[in-house]
């Protein structure tokens, strides 16, 4: 059961994505500003992976469990734009 | 509650691939239509996601008690077993130590006492008037009166104290023909 519920939460992060592709090929402003969201969005994950440790005491959550939700983001960025991309 | 989830999930995946495969991007109420079901895609992830997590919260939670249903039978057993031991050691220990007690008659009410605990561990349904003769074995091997055992073992002091006279009696012939 409890593959099925991370699961899930990880296709509505694909979702997600997908949606945010969907609102940048409304409009070439729209465009722009998910383009600065990703752009906040790559900054935030790398300085996540510089600094894990203290990220994580401050999230109260194991090392481990930290990359392990920065890797899991990374795919579904590539899965939710991916899909909406090549559809 | 898990049909409920896989219709969710499953709707959520359809939701979410269907539009973008089938719609074109080009014409606005495709898009539209296209922006409403990833939309409402998500809302099925989401939902799904959190009755997965209701459920395996509540799986642990039962595994949890499961666990501390048997731990707790364990103990109940292994405690009762220590206690039973203990209790036979006094018996013993009591009926070999008290004074003016010939040693066979000792042997015989040992070997009366547990060739009637054998059979009460094989039938689990104890005679009821069992402990009362075993305590009043130990206080006849303690010396103890006839009358202070009706009066403080039978509790039939006063008035009662003829018919609790004949009540030790025939618990006394009862207990010791078994006992032979």
């Amino acid at each position: 059961m409890r593959a099925v519920y991370l699961g899930n939460y990880f296709v509505a992060g694909c979702i997600a994505f997908s949606l945010l592709g969907w609102v940048a090929s409304l409009h070439p402003i729209t465009f722009r500003a998910v383009l600065c969201l990703l752009a906040a969005q790559a900054i935030g994950w790398g300085l996540s992976w510089l600094l894990d440790f203290s990220l994580s005491n401050l999230l109260k959550i194991s090392v481990v469990d930290l990359q392990a939700l920065l890797i899991g983001g990374l795919a579904m960025l590539l899965i939710g734009l991916g899909v909406f991309l090549c559809t | 509650m898990h049909l409920k989830l896989f219709v969710l999930s499953a709707s959520s995946v359809v939701l979410w691939l269907a539009p973008l495969t089938a719609l074109d991007k080009r014409l606005d109420i495709h898009k539209a239509l296209q922006g409403v079901s990833l939309t409402a895609a998500i809302a099925c992830a989401v939902s799904a996601g959190n009755i997965a997590r209701e459920l395996f919260e509540q799986g642990e939670i039962e595994l949890i008690k499961k666990r501390a249903i048997t731990a707790d039978v364990v103990d109940e057993i292994s405690t009762s077993a220590y206690i039973s031991q203990q209790q036979r050691q006094q018996e013993a220990e009591l009926i070999l130590t008290s004074p003016g007690v010939d040693v066979e008659e000792s042997r015989k009410v040992l070997e009366a006492i547990y060739s009637n605990d054998l059979q009460d561990s094989a039938s689990p349904n104890e005679h009821p008037d069992y402990h009362i003769y075993l305590s009043v074995c130990k206080s006849r091997e303690a010396g103890k009166s006839t009358t202070w055992i009706v009066e403080n073992i039978l509790k039939m002091g006063g008035r009662k104290f003829s018919d609790g006279k004949v009540k030790l009696q025939t618990l006394l012939n009862q207990f010791e023909e078994e006992g032979k």
